[in-house]
């Protein structure tokens, strides 16, 4: 009878394959799979469309067939004519990007003009599960040390909570240990913004008043309260805001506008 | 002599270890779960070196990882490791090596020993929010990744690990046998 030479190395390959597809699946966003429905597509569609085809035929209802040409004609221009539109469109959206882009840094530049700032890549970051730290390669050397705030292009990142002569470990807003005092910009409202151990790109608000009128599409910046982060620096827009029975736990799901899952470089505001 | 080298291999392998999970495994991830090799490689020296070996080079892993990307207070990482270390040394006196299984079986237990333990010091010492249904997910898809993860190195494993056995404890006696 047939025996396998090597089950274990069957075993083993079966199961890196297996956990192959477990991370490819788990982490792929479902719209980046639609070139596998277009190969499905392409091959299945033609055979549809000639069982309906047959089916229209057998039924009798296939005067739709008459005008096919015609029709095809005037498809193929409408299709051109969209192309066109679509470039223009496409053209349109990259100078508007450009506008906002130069936009924006003109801004940051006033906005952050005041500080005496150092640059940092990130070299490191957290193994844990549900601990966001991260670790740069700026320290004590180049004037580095705990309480100081990081920033992103977007806004806010973080503090450093420790420093070594050559690196600093910062503590992430999304960490679960954080807390942030902050504020809603069109109401001037204060709120803390905590993070969990279930995201890393968004904060729970709490601490919201009754009375407050706190909306999806708010902007949420740091207060200034706290002494640890300067005040007006943005952390992100609301995304959800939860209601429950007792009014006082109600809390708002805050996107935060930096993305940690990109974020490479940050900038260490010394004063 | 031989126990130092072997020692300062361990270390070497532990480093490397170190960067595959902080490079490889951030984004290698199971629903943006990543695996702990630490927990496999602690497991691994308490089942195959002697009770000494293991204790201190788990506590120099578990402090080299504090050092390098731990929190405000070091040694929470080194603490739990040590904890791992013991765990596994309890467990080889008492259950056999000898099967994939029984070793799979430790490996998902010292994850829940472990995760809990640094959940809970994390939250006493740091003020985590107490989140136990997101925790319990991300502890379910580790011990998953753990698992198979020992599945695919487990030959290599026991191979490394009877040559190892070899030099720590060959005049042992089973005294489980008596």
């Amino acid at each position: 009878m047939y025996k396998a030479k090597h089950p274990g190395i069957i075993s083993t390959v079966i199961t890196i394959i297996v956990l192959a597809l477990l991370v490819f699946l788990t982490n792929v966003d479902i719209k980046n799979l639609s070139y596998a429905q277009s190969i499905s597509t392409a091959v299945i569609k033609p055979v549809q469309n000639g069982f309906t085809y047959l089916k229209n035929k057998i039924t009798g209802n296939d005067a739709f067939f008459t005008d096919l040409e015609t029709l095809k004609k005037e498809n193929e221009d409408l299709k051109n004519r969209n192309s066109e539109l679509e470039e223009q469109l496409r053209e349109l959206e990259i100078i508007k990007a450009q506008n906002a882009s130069l936009q924006e840094y003109a801004v940051l530049k006033d906005k952050y003009s005041t500080y005496e700032s150092v640059a940092a890549d990130i070299i490191d970051r957290d193994i844990s599960n549900y601990s966001s730290q991260l670790i740069i390669n700026v320290g004590k050397k180049q004037g580095v040390d705990a309480g100081m705030t990081v920033l992103a292009e977007e806004g806010l990142v973080g503090h450093v909570v420790s420093a070594t002569d050559n690196s600093a470990t910062v503590q992430v807003i999304v960490d679960a240990s954080s807390s942030v005092s902050a504020m809603i910009t069109t109401s001037s409202e204060s709120i803390i913004c905590k993070g969990s151990i279930d995201s890393t790109s968004e904060l729970r608000a709490t601490y919201i008043d009754t009375s407050s009128e706190i909306l999806v599409g708010d902007t949420v910046v740091t207060s200034g309260i706290g002494g640890i982060y300067p005040k007006g620096i943005t952390i992100g827009t609301v995304s959800n805001v939860v209601n429950t029975n007792n009014l006082t736990d109600r809390y708002a799901v805050v996107e935060t506008a930096v993305d940690f899952s990109k974020l490479y470089t940050v900038l260490v505001i010394k004063n | 002599m031989k126990k130092i080298l072997i020692g300062v291999i361990t270390y070497i392998s532990f480093l490397i270890i170190y960067f595959i999970q902080t490079n490889f495994f951030n984004w290698f991830t199971i629903a943006g779960v990543s695996p702990n090799l630490f927990i496999i490689l602690a497991l691994f020296l308490g089942l195959f070196t002697s009770n000494y070996f293991a204790l201190v080079l788990s506590v120099i892993m578990g402090l080299t990882i504090d050092f390098e990307v731990g929190r405000q207070f070091v040694g929470t990482t080194a603490i739990m490791l040590t904890i791992i270390s013991v765990l596994s040394t309890y467990l080889d006196k008492n259950f056999s090596k000898d099967s994939r299984l029984t070793i799979i079986i430790m490996v998902i237990l010292a994850t829940i020993v472990y995760e809990i333990g640094l959940y809970g010091l994390n939250i006493f010492i740091f003020g985590f929010e107490t989140e136990m249904g997101t925790f319990m997910k991300i502890l379910l898809i580790e011990v998953l990744y753990n698992t198979i993860i020992t599945s695919i190195l487990y030959n290599p494993m026991r191979k490394l690990g009877n040559l190892l056995e070899s030099y720590f404890k060959e005049r042992n006696i089973l005294t489980r046998y008596f």
